[in-house]
């Protein structure tokens, strides 16, 4: 039999199998992603500190590939757990409304921004290093998550498919007003708007960056620990509930955990989509379904295929002088692998 | 000796219901004991079912498990001292038997969930109880029906706790594995364990039971011994048809059927008559 199979192996020997396979992709996907970019630059180089070649790998380069595996691994979890809250593999993280919120959030800054007061006031706005707008995604995504959290109850408890359609409606009213704000703003603002909403990595401060990945450990620490609660939720409510799950509390954690992870992943990328649909997709081929296995697989998973993502977006696109946002190779890569995995279930 | 589970004068109306689902119902199951819940459709037995393991809280009266009010434990303890088979499991999962008998581990589990040794041998020894062994690396989602509720039985028996609520335990079973389930039953009634079943088939229950509630209308309109219960004036008021009730001349065990006259005209069918 093979060391991972399911019938010899317990859940916890099977989540450090997947996880003992997965830290060398990552490892490998991130020496990718140092290693090639938009410009020539030896990696040797810059390790014995020779210039420019340094400076590109430390300012850019590193905190590009620290982002980009951060995000993927929050958008991941946070997939795998609203798909679990859903009962349905093909839920996307952003289902809840959260995207709409996001959106909504960053187009009032700016707004705000082209505004004399807003301009006076927005740079004092900043706060750890966050942009304004930045700081505008976290707390419309969390709006949106509250928002569907009060609509989306039934008898005192979080009822998924009720806060499935809210965040549905909720997510095209907010994208009808995103619409009309693009439509009064000026073409340079738009293109802000619009740039965030493809979503894109940029370049943040190392400092920033260590912040968001340790505040991310909180929330992926979470689920990670309901990740056996989220096992029996497949049995539906009273399955659950008879096993000695409070399904209602359960719920309400991996539903502001799974949220609070997509908000501080927004804040950083705006709307990078398909990778919290695919990674756990394609780790629950390999896995089977069991959460235990498939939340820390999935955290790996993704921060290995956004990092590669974003490498394949900066070495393509070089020649063109410019490059896609990262949204737009997530949604390429990930659109068909989805399908595919799709049609392979059957 | 303390009851496995009490119910003391228990009323449930579920929500915008006009009447009582169940209606006043004081029982008791005891160690050592089979007892069953029959009764017509919509008599309230599956909210019987739910009300003993704590899925619903009664609007009166109380629930006791081992002795203890049912409010006074914790989900985790509830479920270590009662485990339940729903009336119908879900279909889709893509856990293996395995997993899913494991599951029934899950009251006893630390903050993490992770399983050790015993638990995997626990789960292994529950799927073979309900003739499911050969089942264990199968997704559900691949099962027949039938197959599916060994597992389920299987994820009950692992939960190991002295109760067990089986609703309809035998749904999609063949004759030969609803057998096996009341051999098993028997076997694990006779090490200590308790269990309420909801049946339909009347036959079955008496085999199976050493004491039946007869529910109608959220109510216990007869208690006892099968051979007490089961009698033909009685289950033909309840059911509202003509029963026969007849022993069989080999084993003396109770064979319960409906009367069908082929020839059955509309305004001799108890239902229509009923309605009109």
């Amino acid at each position: 039999m093979r060391p991972g199979d399911p019938a010899v192996r317990s859940a916890a020997s099977r989540a450090a199998w997947a996880v003992a396979v997965l830290l060398p992709v990552v490892a490998l996907a991130v020496l990718c992603g140092i290693s090639f970019g938009a410009g020539e630059s030896s990696l040797g180089a810059a390790l014995r500190g020779v210039e420019p070649d340094a400076t590109v790998l430390w300012k850019l380069r590193v905190p590009r590939v620290l982002l980009a595996a951060e995000v993927g691994a929050a958008l991941s979890v946070s997939g795998v757990a609203l798909q679990a809250l859903l009962r349905n593999p093909l839920a996307d993280p952003f289902v809840f409304g959260l995207s709409g919120g996001a959106a909504l959030g960053t187009a009032t800054i700016v707004i705000a921004s082209g505004t004399a007061l807003g301009a006076a006031a927005l740079p004092a706005a900043s706060f750890f290093g966050l942009l304004p707008a930045q700081l505008a995604a976290v707390a419309g995504a969390m709006a949106a998550a509250l928002l569907v959290y009060s609509l989306g109850r039934a008898r005192g408890r979080l009822d998924p498919t009720r806060a499935l359609l809210v965040g549905i409606v909720f997510n095209s009213f907010a994208s009808a007003l995103v619409l009309a704000v693009e439509a009064i703003v000026k073409p340079d603002q738009t293109q802000a708007v619009l740039l965030w909403l493809s979503g894109t990595l940029g370049y943040e401060a190392m400092t920033l960056l260590a912040g968001a990945g340790l505040l991310l450990i909180i929330p992926i620490g979470v689920l990670v620990a309901l990740a056996g609660r989220l096992n029996l939720l497949a049995l539906g409510d009273e399955g659950a509930e008879a096993l000695g799950v409070d399904v209602s509390r359960t719920r309400l954690l991996a539903f502001f955990a799974a949220s609070a992870a997509v908000g501080i992943a927004v804040a950083f990328t705006g709307l990078v989509g398909f990778v919290g649909l695919v990674v756990p997709h394609a780790v629950r081929v390999v896995t089977g379904p069991d959460h235990r296995v498939v939340l820390p697989a999935s955290a790996l998973g993704g921060a290995a295929f956004l990092v590669l993502a974003d490498t394949l977006a900066r070495v393509l696109f070089h020649g063109l002088g410019a490059e896609p946002p990262v949204g737009a190779v997530t949604a390429v890569v990930g659109a068909p692998v989805f399908v595919m995995l799709l049609r392979s279930r059957q | 000796m303390t009851a496995l589970l009490e119910l003391r004068s228990v009323h449930y109306r579920h929500p915008n219901a006009r009447e009582d689902a169940v209606a006043g119902v004081s029982l008791q199951v005891h160690a050592h004991e089979i007892a069953g819940v029959v009764g017509p459709n919509a008599a309230g037995k599956s909210t019987l079912a739910r009300l003993s393991c704590g899925l619903l809280a009664p609007d009166r009266g109380e629930v006791l498990l081992g002795g203890e009010p049912l409010p006074r434990l914790s989900r985790r303890e509830r479920a270590r001292r009662v485990a339940y088979l729903p009336q119908d499991p879900p279909s889709d999962l893509g856990f293996t038997a395995r997993e899913v008998a494991l599951m029934g581990r899950a009251p006893h589990l630390g903050l993490w969930s992770l399983e050790g040794m015993a638990d995997r041998a626990r789960a292994d020894a529950a799927l073979a109880e309900a003739a499911a062994a050969e089942l264990a690396e199968r997704p559900i989602s691949q099962l027949s029906g039938g197959e599916r509720q060994r597992v389920f039985l299987a994820r009950a028996f692992a939960q190991d706790a002295p109760l067990l609520v089986l609703d309809e335990p035998t749904d999609g079973l063949d004759l030969a594995h609803q057998v096996h389930l009341v051999q098993t039953l028997r076997a694990r009634a006779r090490q200590g364990a308790g269990a309420l079943l909801v049946l339909h088939d009347l036959s079955l229950a008496a085999a199976a039971c050493d004491r039946l509630f007869l529910l109608d209308r959220g109510t216990v309109c007869a208690e006892g011994p099968p051979k007490e219960v089961l009698q033909a004036a009685v289950l033909g008021a309840a059911y509202g048809t003509a029963i026969d009730v007849v022993s069989h001349p080999a084993s003396g065990a109770l064979l319960v059927s409906a009367r069908i006259t082929r020839e059955a005209s509309r305004d001799t069918s108890p239902i229509t008559r009923e309605k009109g």
